[in-house]
């Protein structure tokens, strides 16, 4: 397990929203559940887009291009045409910031 | 023990024996369908399947493992001559007859064929199966210039492809602009602009004549007399349904198989969904639309009226395609408006057009602006009368503007 690197600030994203931050080489979208966080590969596994410009829907993310939708929870696709699942992280809030382990 | 048959293993033949098994149907379950594969998703064939980018399997509707788990009696590879609605039996092309409690036919379209001379000529082709994608890319490896009569959604999407791969494109195409018929001229010449600032050539207003070439193809002749040379040929000209297993049995197939709101035809026992089906929608009134997520939700709709339900389906539509790196969707159907508002910039092909006709939304496409076609959904469903400076708002929510108890 990496260890967590900050993202933002604590708080940032707010109840039902989400936002994407880059770590490294790739982007990670912060989602906010009723006021869990959930991190999850923010690069859609059908075409490529970004899923934090989609809508969230409960614990479901639908990707703004073409529908699909993944359980941010399990990153399990809950409804095509994508067909492989979404990566998942582990994400905190930590001493006023908001962290993500990759 | 209940015998249910889907006729048309597709999409939407799929989806609808998922449907069955997820609603706990038990019976005996048959899927038939004329190409040999399992039923596969047909959008990456003119994009990333066609490109090299995305293997066969990826296509696959479910793994070819889930039919037998499922199971589900699979006889793919195999053509059904028709539905004897008077003895409730699919007669097989063999002649073998399954008997039914339920049909549901989903064998979709087939594509509109020009009848022209040179039609038949090896290197001119058209784009519905894998194999036909096979035959396709094998054509243009080599190839350096490839002709394509239409640019509807297929002539528009190869172009992208070819483009990609770095073959020259020429098209033709009889309408005065890109997707002009789906689109109009405003929202089509956008798209028009993409593919030429892509290195398309097109011609409008002209349409094919004739197919010429000596033992292949060489050239496209045009009613304008223009001569269109290429490697190969490939024509996208629109569909017809493939009503063929119903003729003769009384129910109505003019223009796609006629079902009601519900998907249910007019002899009990006999279903249709899919691009097949022209159905009776709540909100558009009797349309036969071939895209994609109407083929997964129409065919899972009509599983469960096979086992009774009785919801009408009033899905509001909504397909996408993907042409260089420009998304577009379609929410709804219009077959005329008389009032465009744009979000977003027509000038920097980023916007989400919404479609009214006296001041109901009716459709919204959407041009690199993702999210907003499928955010109107609701507000096409519902009929609505949305405030016009709210959808031209980029600030503004689509979804806050769904009626209290809709959506």
């Amino acid at each position: 397990m990496a260890d967590f690197v900050r993202v933002g600030e604590a708080g940032e994203v707010g109840e039902g929203d989400m936002a994407a931050y880059v770590v490294d080489d790739r982007t990670v979208a912060i989602a906010n559940v009723g006021g869990t966080l959930y991190a999850f590969d923010d690069v859609c596994t059908h075409a490529a887009c970004s899923l934090s410009e989609g809508d969230l829907d409960g614990t479901v993310v639908e990707c703004p291009c073409h529908g699909s939708r993944f359980d941010v929870t399990s990153g399990e696709v809950v409804e095509g045409p994508a067909a492989d699942p979404i990566d998942t992280f582990e994400v905190r809030e930590d001493g006023g910031e908001l962290q993500v382990s990759i | 023990m209940a015998t249910f048959v889907v006729v048309g293993a597709s999409l939407a033949g799929a989806s609808a024996v998922a449907a069955l098994r997820e609603a706990g149907f038990d019976g005996r379950l048959v899927l038939v369908g004329e190409d040999p594969l399992p039923p596969y998703e047909r959008p990456p064939l003119s994009k990333e399947y066609l490109r090299g980018e995305q293997p066969l399997e990826k296509g696959f509707v479910r793994p070819p493992e889930w039919y037998g788990e499922q199971g589900v009696e699979a006889r793919f590879g195999t053509r059904a001559r028709r539905v004897d609605v008077e003895d409730r039996a699919v007669v097989l092309e063999d002649g073998e007859r399954l008997p039914y409690d339920a049909v549901l036919v989903t064998t979709g379209s087939r594509n509109r064929r020009l009848g022209l001379p040179g039609e038949d000529l090896p290197g001119v082709f058209d784009l519905r199966t894998v194999a036909d994608c096979d035959r396709i890319r094998e054509a243009a490896s080599g190839a350096r210039r490839v002709v394509l009569v239409g640019m509807g959604f297929i002539g528009a999407e190869l172009a992208a492809s070819f483009r990609q791969l770095g073959l020259e494109v020429t098209a033709v195409e009889f309408f005065g602009t890109v997707l002009e018929r789906v689109l109009g001229p405003e929202l089509g010449g956008v798209l028009e602009a993409i593919h030429r600032d892509h290195g398309v050539e097109m011609v409008f207003r002209d349409a094919a004549e004739r197919f010429e070439g000596d033992g292949r193809f060489e050239a496209v002749r045009t009613r304008e007399g223009r001569r269109l040379e290429g490697d190969l040929c490939v024509v996208g000209v629109g569909t017809e349904p493939v009503t063929d297993v119903l003729e003769g049995s009384g129910i109505a197939t003019e223009g796609g198989v006629h079902v009601d709101a519900r998907l249910r035809t007019s002899i009990p026992g006999v279903f249709a969904a899919g691009d097949v089906a022209l159905h009776d929608h709540p909100v558009f009134g009797r349309i036969r639309v071939e895209h994609f997520d109407n083929a997964i939700k129409m065919g899972e709709a009509a599983g469960r009226a096979m086992l009774g339900a009785e919801d009408v389906f009033d899905d509001p539509h909504w397909f996408w395609s993907d042409q260089y790196d420009v998304n577009i969707q379609v929410a709804g159907v219009a077959t005329s408006w008389d009032r465009v508002v744009i979000r977003g910039s027509l000038e920097e092909r980023s916007f989400a057009a919404f479609l009214l006709q006296d001041g109901v939304l009716r459709s919204t496409v959407t041009v690199s602006w993702p999210r907003d076609a499928r955010r109107s959904m609701p507000l096409i469903r519902a009929r609505t009368r949305p405030d016009p400076e709210a959808l031209a708002d980029p600030e503004v929510d689509l979804r806050t503007l769904v009626p209290e108890g809709e959506g």
